[in-house]
């Protein structure tokens, strides 16, 4: 296919084009990217942190029940302090363990699963142990009993409030890795876009740099030899740069140079020839 | 003009626009002893011959070959 001038420039113009729409669409392309993982991260590490929260605030709850409970054994009867008090706790128990089996499937690390895993087992074994608590107050038998089974739920709620604890802790650190990873996806990002503007900024300089000389070399090389002939010199090769419209104005211009030169010879030897006549 | 002769005026053309005809002529009289017009296959070797010679003093040395060359295939 011949490239004609027009052929060079259109080409030089859509590369240029496509060349700033790739940098633009890398652009976009990070920024969605940055965008898309900070509000993931974002998203992930608020919901981790909020609900671990969550978790300490229902543990507080169920505890304080609890005791209320307890204390109101003697006053209501076992019955209906269970009925007035128990039955939110269990409420709040299985908040617990929703929050946590919710949490265990939203947390981005292995070690953050395993971490919120630890609240259901500690939440069941909060309910065993209240619900040993509950068996012996209801009996009017053995307060040894009573005793050891709210040692045990003493413990139980410790460990319990314990993992919501860690729980909170690790939401924290998800928040803080949140953090880190949207800084670390923005410096990809600037450093995707710079090198992608460095090198299309490169591109376009090296396309703008052969178009010019495509064009303008053979159009100063037809000056030259278009200033030497009006002097008179006709001694000068007019060179053929490229096969396009330049190239075939450059073929007339030599055309032209060799039939003047011809001319001129021709005009030269008449002339010779008439002042060797003259001469005789 | 025999159509051999329009041939080589056609095929110089592009090299010697408008001097073409006179260019010619000057070799075919000057070392062929005929016109242009007289031109017959025998003599397109030494036709070829002095275009390459005379034509390198007007144009580039290799232009001159060129259209010698395609004279000579003529």
């Amino acid at each position: 296919m011949k490239l004609t001038i027009k052929t060079k420039l259109i080409g030089g113009c859509t590369g240029l084009l496509l060349v700033i729409l790739g940098v633009a669409g890398i652009g976009a392309l990070s920024l969605f990217s940055l965008r898309k993982s900070a509000f993931q991260t974002t998203r992930v590490g608020d919901r981790l942190n909020a609900q671990s929260l969550e978790i300490q605030v229902h543990t507080l709850q169920a505890e304080g029940l609890v005791r209320e409970y307890l204390n109101a054994i003697k006053k209501l009867g076992a019955e209906q302090a269970k009925e007035t008090y128990l039955d939110e706790a269990e409420f709040e128990v299985n908040e617990i363990q929703n929050l946590a089996a919710n949490l265990v499937k939203i947390s981005p690390t292995e070690e953050l699963r395993a971490k919120f895993a630890r609240i259901p087992v500690a939440a069941g074994e909060y309910t065993q142990a209240l619900d040993n608590v509950v068996m012996n107050a209801g009996k009017t038998g053995d307060p040894e009993e009573l005793k050891q089974s709210l040692g045990a739920y003493e413990k139980a709620a410790m460990a319990l409030r314990e993992s919501a604890e860690d729980g909170e802790v690790g939401g924290k650190e998800a928040s803080q890795t949140s953090q880190l990873e949207i800084e670390a996806t923005s410096r990809r990002s600037v450093l995707l876009v710079s090198v992608a503007s460095l090198l299309g900024m490169a591109l376009a300089l090296t396309m703008s740099i052969t178009l010019l000389r495509a064009i303008l070399l053979p159009v100063e090389h037809l000056k030259e030899v278009a200033e030497n002939v009006s002097m008179g010199n006709l001694d000068l090769a007019v060179r053929r740069f490229s096969d396009d419209e330049i190239g075939e104005l450059a073929d007339s211009f030599s055309r032209m140079v060799t039939a003047v030169k011809f001319f001129r010879m021709e005009a030269e030897s008449s002339q010779t020839e008439v002042e060797a006549g003259g001469v005789r | 003009m025999s159509a051999l002769s329009e041939k080589v005026v056609a095929i110089s053309k592009p090299y010697f626009g408008p001097a073409t005809e006179a260019f010619l002529n000057r070799q075919c009289k000057a070392h062929l002893n005929i016109e242009v017009a007289a031109l017959a296959q025998p003599h397109l070797k030494e036709l070829s011959k002095w275009v390459q010679t005379s034509g390198a003093l007007l144009m580039d040395a290799a232009k001159a070959a060129e259209l010698a060359g395609k004279i000579a295939n003529l």
